[in-house]
């Protein structure tokens, strides 16, 4: 469950719990857990985040994002700029996940 | 750090498209079906025959159609692809309007527009699901074309809402280690599904069969089913259409060799694998499309527990009674839905 991370490093323990704290309804794991996370770059006081979903055809992305945005705000205030950015290179793949998620998936 | 090197690469949208109004018209076409399965089973009024008479159509193209279109079109986020869910509902609309030839019409444009929009998602990320999604639009489509036509397209129109669900577990599966051959054999499954739709029932009940045991074996739902909570309510959901699924299979394969059960190869799948997968899923889906957040509780199993309690009844031979008890178990649903609603 690693990502890339640029920013002040006491941001950088409360940005990752935020990011812990979005989990997928169906799959019972953080998206930090799954490795949907490439990247944060904290900035202007807000935050730009690059990441994945394990489908492009699936809808609950739109609800994973509004997630990310609620919990960004918790650290960085209600009206920050928080960007996320969806991308599908590279592909994700179960290499990504954390070794507890592996273990969950029987891996 | 690199923010933007992937061209596919766009942002998120925070707010997303509002589909609640596309989702809201599902609700009346599942309401107009269910009457007309009640009238097929002997329990509504002769006034319901319009909807008795095309209560398959309307399940499978105006109500599993519309959903699935409109959960491709809210991940796809391009406008034209609302427009298969659109031309699906009403087509429902108009084939309860006792216009059949505009309906079946509507039902291909809507199956032609869901193509390309299952296209353009193999485009954006090419995959074994991708590809799969791709191959089920197809075979809708196909089925519309039979539809239209007059012909009998029921094998071939399930294969569409079956073969959707088995690309979205598909791509699931990747999260949990999967032998190299789990795909291919899911691939030369459908092959043989296509195949049976065809030309041979056996080979369609058998594939069927074949479809439940990869999903039973393959489905991360058995390592879900361990989290408490709703992912334990949707991986029981999902275990339990499974089941459905194979009895289905079992039942085409009995009509192959002459049993009774068209009764049962419909409706184990129709109702067991395909309306059980939708109440599994609807705590996640109905947010993802329109923003609504809904809680989680126990009262969630209720609706499905009766759901699958009547379908056994109803092969026991109480198709009356049992049908009431479908009727019933999708409002407990819509009342377990509204009475569940939260801010986050």
């Amino acid at each position: 469950m690693s990502f890339d991370y640029e920013g002040p490093d006491e941001l950088r323990a409360p940005v990752t719990a935020a990011l812990n704290r979005v989990v997928d309804p169906e799959l019972a794991m953080s998206i930090t857990d799954i490795g949907l996370v490439y990247g944060v770059k904290v900035r202007d006081q807000g935050a730009a985040v690059r990441m994945t979903m394990t489908s492009a055809a699936c809808p609950v992305a739109d609800l994973i994002v509004d997630d990310l945005h609620h919990e960004l705000g918790r650290v960085f205030g209600g009206g920050a700029p928080i960007d996320v950015q969806l991308c599908w290179e590279p592909p994700w793949t179960s290499d990504m996940m954390s070794e507890r998620a592996r273990r969950f998936m029987g891996g | 750090m690199d923010l933007g090197h992937d061209e596919r690469a766009r942002p998120a949208l925070h707010g997303r498209l509002n589909a609640a109004p596309l989702a809201a018209l599902a609700l009346p076409l599942l309401a107009a079906a269910v009457a007309g399965g009640l009238w097929r089973a002997g329990a509504a009024p002769p006034a319901w025959q319009s909807a008795g008479l095309a209560h398959g159509p309307l399940m499978l193209s105006a109500v599993f159609g519309s959903v699935i279109a409109l959960e491709r079109a809210v991940a796809l986020k391009r406008w034209w692809g609302f427009a298969a869910p659109l031309a699906s509902a009403l087509g429902g609309a108009a084939l309860l309007a006792g216009w059949p030839a505009a309906g079946a019409a509507l039902g291909v444009l809507a199956a032609v527009v869901l193509l390309a929009v299952h296209a353009a998602l193999w485009r954006q990320q090419p995959a074994a699901h991708t590809a799969l999604l791709v191959v089920a639009g197809a075979l809708g489509l196909a089925a519309q074309a039979v539809f239209a036509a007059g012909g009998d397209a029921l094998k071939l129109w399930f294969l569409f809402p079956v073969l959707t669900v088995a690309a979205e577990r598909l791509e699931l599966t990747r999260l949990a280690r999967r032998p190299r051959w789990a795909a291919p054999l899911l691939f030369a499954l459908v092959g043989a599904l296509v195949l049976g739709a065809v030309a041979s029932t056996a080979l369609y009940g058998l594939a069927l069969m074949a479809l439940a045991a990869w999903l039973l074996v393959f489905d991360i739902a058995r390592r879900t089913v361990r989290a408490p909570g709703l992912p334990r309510y949707i991986a029981l959901g999902l275990l339990a259409g499974h089941a459905w699924l194979a009895v289905g299979g079992l039942a085409w394969l009995g009509i192959a060799v002459g049993c009774p059960g068209r009764d049962l190869a419909l409706h184990a799948v129709g109702i067991g694998f395909l309306l059980g997968m939708v109440m599994a899923h609807v705590p996640v889906i109905l947010p993802a499309l329109t923003g609504l957040r809904l809680g989680f509780t126990g009262w969630w199993y209720g609706p499905p527990l009766l759901l699958h309690a009547s379908l056994l009844w109803r092969f026991s031979g109480a198709l009356h009674d049992a049908a009431l008890g479908h009727a019933a178990a999708l409002l407990a649903f819509v009342f377990v839905v509204a009475t569940h609603r939260r801010r986050r």
